[in-house]
């Protein structure tokens, strides 16, 4: 049998992603014996020119992880669009958008001042910001420009396959790249899932009836390793996310927080919980309900932590103030229906 | 025509014995139940005075076997009202756990769990207002797994758990998602850009209307006459039905504003519906707010069934609110 040419890159990520796959361990040596990597610049020296000289459809799988945050990013996704024949959104950036979509609440700007100038650890007296073009004596250097929003792949170019988490669970990636190399694709376009919800999952005990007059975090209290978080009043995004990972954090004693992305047949991940949690309240006027709504800190960030940026919220925002968007151009906006 | 040989003393003494079922017999058969019952708009056939005079009678079958057991969804607007203070709606449950001992079901609808898809999350069996639904371990395709379970006899088909499920796992027939969708988006409405776009010359308004809180049938009648291109009026059973993904999907689509219009506060015909409505309108008002959408364009609006035209009144104030909104979001677009 004739090896696969395998790609993987990075767009604007943390690198969780690429770890997911050095996690793979010795199956990677397996993969080895299969699979030629063609591009991988976390792991092995490649250039993008090495990419463009590639003919098209040349590589047979690129496992795309990262968001579509700058030009570049957006330029790279298509390129590797072009040149391979089924091309993954691997993780939860390139999926949903993850915790970096997150930014789309305050745009770019705002964003680079906080993470150049604001943030605790930074010291940049001058305040100087990173620069489009930048002149030295030896020429003009260059960044790429900030999309005025930051988009998944899919808002990008076309995807054939989905793989969620943040990062994918390697024992998923491995089913996946598994299921590929046999020719056993499903024929719906998340890879590396179990059927239904974390809860399904997860070992906590139910009570079923037990609701919540307050909501709160983690860290303010001790959680009960056994029961389950809802009915502790402390947010638990499982009952609205995909099963894939195992139940990793609730049986760290944390509850779920979202990372595999709302299960099949529910479009808004966020919406789906908000309406979950608001169905525990247990408020019998509307001060009570109010009270409770009230101690749910940063609703936004705690339903859409990781699918902001693929949410109808995001979509409704962009109707009124796409703005000037270096990306808006290249990005194709999906039909979404529930 | 009453026959004497249908008539039980054994009947009527088991319902008083049974817990809520004590005050049968206090009844004057004065009617005011039945003047103010608000099942009686859909389901005229649904008498609770003529119920309980027949229970006092110890007419054992025709009660037991007939339908109108079944309606009562223990709102309790009767109960403040019966000049003899009979708590109607435990009268209701204490015949209907006879009627389940003698081996009789509710006729339904009832809410419908998806055995492949239910993850057992218990998010639904919290969310009833009257605890109808359990987690149970049962066969699904040769595994054993614990997931929700519906007792038909107790559901009343108020859809809260169809919204809260969030794995798209519970239906109720007419009110599913599929259907609540389609009414939403018949004859390409959701497609067409708003006000806020500067594509409408008026505010495009979507309302999900709890069918309790709007006055009578004539009442219904008209505001099926007000849809146009610039309103849809969905009907729910609950105003705690609402979908947030439906509102969100609709502000995406360019849909101006979100009406939900519920029961005031302590008059909800399913007990918490209606704080359920209003406890998702404030997180998504919050939400739109984080996110820089003006929180006014959705907005929860009360109403009861006394009250006239309350419809058209909270339609105009909210179209005038999204009309002031207008200039700051067009300037948005242009910048
Ligand atoms: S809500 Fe969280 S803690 Fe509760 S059953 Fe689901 S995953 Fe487990
Ligand atoms: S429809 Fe209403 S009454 Fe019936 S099971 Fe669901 S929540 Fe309970
Ligand atoms: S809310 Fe949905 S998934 Fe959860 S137990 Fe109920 S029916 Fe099952």
């Amino acid at each position: 049998m004739s090896k696969i040419n395998l790609a993987a890159y990075w767009a604007s990520s943390c690198g969780g992603c690429d770890i997911a796959i050095v996690e793979l361990g010795e199956h990677l040596l397996e993969l080895a014996q299969v699979a030629d990597i063609v591009f991988w610049p976390a792991a092995t020296d490649f250039k993008y020119a090495d990419v463009e000289a590639m003919a098209d459809g040349f590589i047979d799988l690129t496992l795309f992880n990262g968001a579509i945050r700058t030009e570049e990013d957006a330029h790279i996704a298509h390129l590797l669009r072009q040149k391979s024949k089924v091309l993954i959104a691997f993780g939860s950036c390139a999926m949903e958008g993850c915790i970096p979509g997150l930014s789309n609440l305050v745009g770019p700007e705002r964003a680079l001042r906080r993470a150049s100038i604001e943030t605790p650890s930074t010291d940049n007296p001058t305040g100087v910001l990173p620069q489009a073009q930048y002149e030295m004596p030896e020429g003009t250097l260059s960044l790429p420009r900030l999309c005025g929003v930051l988009h998944t792949l899919e808002e990008v170019v076309p995807v054939d396959f989905k793989i969620p988490g943040c990062p994918p669970n390697h024992d998923q990636v491995w089913k996946a790249l598994q299921a590929y190399l046999a020719g056993d694709l499903p024929t719906n376009r998340l890879l590396g899932v179990d059927p239904r919800t974390v809860c399904d999952q997860c070992p906590r005990v139910r009570e079923g009836k037990i609701r919540v007059k307050r909501f709160q975090r983690p860290h303010e209290v001790i959680a009960d390793p056994e029961r389950c978080f809802l009915e502790q009043g402390l947010v638990c995004a499982g009952p609205a996310t995909h099963a894939g990972c195992g139940a990793l954090c609730v049986k760290a004693n944390m509850p779920c927080r979202g990372c595999y992305g709302p299960p099949e047949s529910v479009a808004d991940q966020g919406a789906a919980l908000l309406d979950a949690l608001v169905a525990s309240f247990d408020g019998q006027s509307d001060a009570e309900v109010r009270q409770i709504v009230e101690t749910i800190v940063d609703p936004i960030g705690t339903f859409y932590r990781f699918s902001l940026a693929h949410s109808f919220l995001q979509k409704a925002r962009a109707l009124t103030s796409w703005g000037d968007d270096p990306c808006a151009s290249q990005a194709a906006t999906e039909g979404e229906t529930l | 025509m009453i026959r004497p040989e249908q008539m039980d003393r054994r009947f009527v003494e088991e319902i008083l014995a049974e817990p809520g079922g004590e005050h049968l017999l206090t009844c004057w058969s004065c009617g005011t139940c039945a003047a103010t019952c608000l099942v009686r708009r859909f389901n005229p056939a649904f008498n609770p005075r003529l119920i309980l005079h027949k229970a006092g009678l110890g007419l054992r079958e025709a009660v037991l076997s007939s339908a109108e057991i079944w309606a009562c969804s223990a709102c309790d607007a009767c109960y403040p009202r019966c000049p003899q203070g009979i708590h109607i709606s435990d009268v209701m449950r204490a015949i209907r756990n006879l009627a389940i001992r003698a081996g009789y079901e509710a006729p339904g609808p009832a809410a419908q769990v998806d055995a492949a898809t239910c993850s057992g999350c218990a998010v639904c069996t919290r969310a009833c207002p009257y605890a109808a639904i359990e987690r149970k371990p049962q066969m699904v395709n040769g595994q054993e797994r614990t997931i929700a379970w519906v007792d038909r006899n107790l559901c009343q088909a108020c859809g809260i758990c169809v919204a809260a499920c969030p794995s798209g796992a519970m239906s109720l027939e007419a009110m599913n998602d599929a259907e609540l969708l389609t009414r939403v988006a018949a004859g390409g409405w959701l497609e067409q850009p708003g006000f806020l776009q500067g594509a409408s010359d008026a505010p495009r308004l979507l309302a999900f209307v709890c069918q309790w809180s709007i006055r009578a049938e004539e009442e219904w009648e008209r505001l099926q006459g007000l849809n146009d291109e610039h309103l849809r009026v969905v009907i729910l059973p609950c105003s705690g039905r609402v979908e947030p993904a439906h509102v969100l999907l609709a502000l995406s689509k360019g849909v101006d504003g979100v009406l939900v219009m519920g029961c005031h506060e302590g008059e909800c015909h399913y007990q918490r519906g209606t704080y359920l409505g209003r406890g998702k309108v404030a997180l998504l008002n919050e939400m739109m707010a984080a996110v820089g959408l003006a929180p006014q364009r959705v907005r929860f609006a009360e109403s009861s069934a006394l009250e006239r035209r309350a419809f058209e009144r909270q339609v105009a104030a909210l179209r005038e609110a999204i009309a002031a909104l207008r200039p700051a979001e067009i300037s948005e677009v242009r910048g």
